[in-house]
């Protein structure tokens, strides 16, 4: 079965492809520069550490003597990373390579190092703002704006309200996850299934990715948003805002963010203003921090037997994809795994691990304390099933037959065997079944023999 | 001397228990400033803090009466201030860190002098270790930490014990040579997450003093008397263990010259 995989791009991906000019003007944003050290791997965060405070260039070789031989091609990618988003800059030497960190980088870390940074906006003093939402009632809505878009796009017809996004918007987001024929429903793609069975950090990133990529046609410039979100995350959650502290530009984009979730607007009896809710905050976050993990609902039994505790439709149209869902409860829904179901799943493009890994990371919290979180038999057999699928393996090959004398048959055997190409053999009466690869070069060699 | 016990929970997320030396009596004679010290040390942290969202720094000053906790990254008072984060911090270290030195200064009012005013490392070092030993109870991923020490030596001789203690716990000693440049040494060597110190070229323990020191005099020794109980060192024979309170029996060669005695006289 083809393996489509989304991969959810990271943010970092999409900063390092900007054009130098740009990336050089979000450099002089102390906060954009912490995001982007935040995102470097491990040793590539230690380089420019080191690096920081060292004004002359460093031949590459010095730098190579940091790491031990185990780790030179950690070294590597550090490096290429670093010159990837341009934090390093190299500088070529007649004899060798030296690296220098990138000025405007440099200066604006130090910066940042040692006075901190200030966010150009500051919390609203509470005695303008009204009763601000605790930080569950934020948690709450976030989830709920979140999931009311996700419904929305895969058009489920379920979603209690919509979003305020362009339909043109959602059609963007939809490409790649809904395929849609003449007069017919949109049916979910295998990307689509797939998106669906993502975690939220990785689907939140999909979004934005495509939000950001089509920036250009809605007339905001890119690098202006993604340091506007980079600069978001950098906020307190469950401060106020003011909206008067924003451009024009971040204006429009603020209401797009309120409709995923990221903030939440609020109105005063004067003023206007944004809180930033643990979904933008996370941003700059990686995709596999696991301490973002939102609480799970899902507890398997080793009879297949399936039980959520949820009260969202969301949750539930994702059970549907590989089980069988028989009751659905004010907040429980029930349902078992089975045969059928499985292979519906299989057909769809889903593989056996995702399901495993969404019930897995969704487990509720009684049964996450346990290992395994879903019963071994219950894993298992889910594997199996997916085996089952792929029982028999197609080869494509030629069968020879009628060979005139058993030399003939013994060497042309012998040479599909050198040649790896040899499926199947009847010595008795002397019929073999070749690689469709080979078939020309055995053709050659049979008309050579003649 | 500034020693730093490091931990990980996954890739390179850290969480660094920092106990800081703040003896008056080192101090008032170092080259170095305490002050001076303080600033580099402060954007060591910060460093520490800005590599990883999710980073914790810890800090525990190691007086010369008492130790107690400075500052805590994860409370709730820092925690909410990614913004403006330095200030903060340095606010909140710099008063604690006063209130800490003026209470450790009045305990030594209350004793009277002639004791030797060292630094009461090993009671930080229980501290810090039962603060992680908490921390990872409550996260059930790691049962047993692995906690390597690290340290940083600031001062005219060597420590014996921090090399030791850093050597066996698969930490890195060092003892800057430029202490104008003391950020640097932090940032380049102590900034390390674990994950990371297999692949760099850390400074490796050179020529570290093995030998037992006797507990009674602080001198090095070779050959001495053990408690059977709590494996305390002595130089010379004790009635009494001045660390469990074991009670000691005869010295052995008083007691193999009694025998002897009674086993000669018989045959004469």
């Amino acid at each position: 079965m083809p393996q489509v995989k989304i991969i959810a791009k990271n943010f970092m991906d999409m900063v390092a492809s900007l054009p130098a000019i740009k990336l050089d003007m979000l450099y002089r944003n102390q906060f954009i520069c912490e995001a982007i050290l935040r995102s470097l791997p491990p040793l590539a965060k230690k380089y420019v550490l080191q690096m920081l405070y060292i004004d002359v260039p460093i031949t590459s070789k010095s730098l190579q003597e940091w790491v031990i031989a185990d780790g030179s091609s950690k070294h590597k990618v550090a490096i290429d990373r670093l010159i990837q988003l341009r934090v390093l800059e190299v500088i070529d030497r007649k004899k060798e390579t030296a690296y220098k960190l990138n000025s405007t980088f440099q200066t604006n870390l130090r910066k940042h190092l040692i006075n901190g940074g200030i966010l150009p906006r500051e919390p609203m003093p509470s005695n303008v703002t009204a009763r601000l939402p605790t930080l569950e009632e934020l948690d709450a809505y976030a989830h709920g704006q979140w999931e009311c878009f996700l419904l929305q796009l895969i058009s489920s017809g379920q979603a209690e309200r919509s979003t305020s996004f362009s339909s043109s918007m959602m059609r963007i987001f939809q490409r790649g996850l809904l395929r849609q024929r003449e007069k017919e429903v949109p049916r979910l793609t295998e990307s689509g299934f797939q998106f669906l069975l993502m975690d939220t950090n990785a689907q939140l990133w999909y979004v934005i990715r495509e939000y950001i990529s089509n920036s250009e046609e809605q007339g905001v410039d890119q690098a202006d948003l993604i340091a506007f979100l980079l600069e978001l995350s950098f906020h307190t959650t469950g401060e106020a805002y003011s909206l008067n502290t924003l451009t024009d530009d971040q204006r429009a984009m603020i209401k797009d963010l309120a409709d995923l979730g990221l903030v939440k607007l609020q109105q005063g009896r004067k003023e206007s203003w944004f809180i930033p809710t643990k979904l933008a905050t996370n941003l700059s976050v990686s995709l596999t921090d696991s301490s973002l993990r939102k609480q799970g609902f899902v507890v398997v039994e080793t009879n297949f037997r399936l039980y959520a505790y949820s009260s969202s439709k969301l949750h539930c149209e994702i059970l549907r994809l590989f089980s069988r869902v028989e009751y659905q409860l004010p907040n429980l829904i029930v349902g078992a795994i089975t045969k059928e179901s499985l292979y519906n799943a299989f057909e769809n493009g889903i593989t056996a691990e995702q399901i495993i890994t969404f019930l897995q990371q969704n487990a509720h919290p009684r049964v996450a304390e346990k290992t395994p979180a879903v019963p071994e038999n219950v894993t298992d057999q889910i594997r199996l099933w997916e085996t089952d699928l792929n029982r028999v393996e197609m080869t494509p090959a030629h069968c020879y037959d009628e060979f005139p004398s058993r030399d003939v048959f013994e060497a042309a055997s012998d040479f599909a065997r050198v040649h790896c190409g040899l499926l199947w053999e009847d010595p008795k009466k002397m019929r073999m079944v070749v690689k469709a690869e080979i078939h020309m070069l055995m053709r050659e060699h049979l008309r050579g023999n003649k | 001397m500034a020693p730093a016990p490091s931990k990980l929970y996954a890739d390179d997320v850290s969480l660094v228990v920092v106990l800081l030396d703040t003896n008056p009596f080192f101090w008032s004679s170092s080259s170095l400033s305490f002050s001076q010290f303080l600033s580099h040390v402060l954007a060591f942290f910060n460093a520490i803090l800005t590599l990883n969202q999710l980073n914790q720094v810890v800090v525990i000053a190691t007086g010369y009466n008492s130790c107690d906790y400075i500052f805590d990254s994860s409370s709730d008072l820092n925690r909410s201030f990614e913004n403006g984060r330095m200030p903060v911090m340095c606010s909140s270290l710099l008063q604690k860190l006063e209130e800490f030195l003026i209470k450790d200064e009045q305990f030594s009012k209350e004793e009277p002098d002639g004791r030797i005013k060292s630094s009461l490392l090993s009671g930080s070092l229980s501290m810090a270790l039962c603060y992680i030993q908490r921390v990872f109870r409550s996260g059930a991923l790691h049962p047993h930490p692995r906690v390597p020490i690290d340290s940083c030596y600031i001062g005219a001789q060597n420590s014996a014990f921090l090399q030791q203690a850093s050597y066996i716990t698969g930490g890195v000693h060092h003892k800057p040579q430029n202490l104008d440049g003391l950020f640097q040494y932090l940032m380049t060597i102590f900034a390390t997450d674990l994950h990371s110190r297999s692949f760099l070229n850390l400074p490796k323990p050179v020529g570290v003093d093995f030998r037992a020191s006797c507990f009674c005099h602080k001198d090095t020794i070779d050959m001495g008397y053990i408690c059977s109980v709590c494996l305390s060192i002595f130089c010379k024979h004790h009635k009494k263990c001045s660390t469990c309170g074991s009670v000691f029996g005869q010295a052995q060669s008083e007691v193999a010259s009694a025998s002897d005695k009674k086993r000669k006289t018989p045959e004469t």
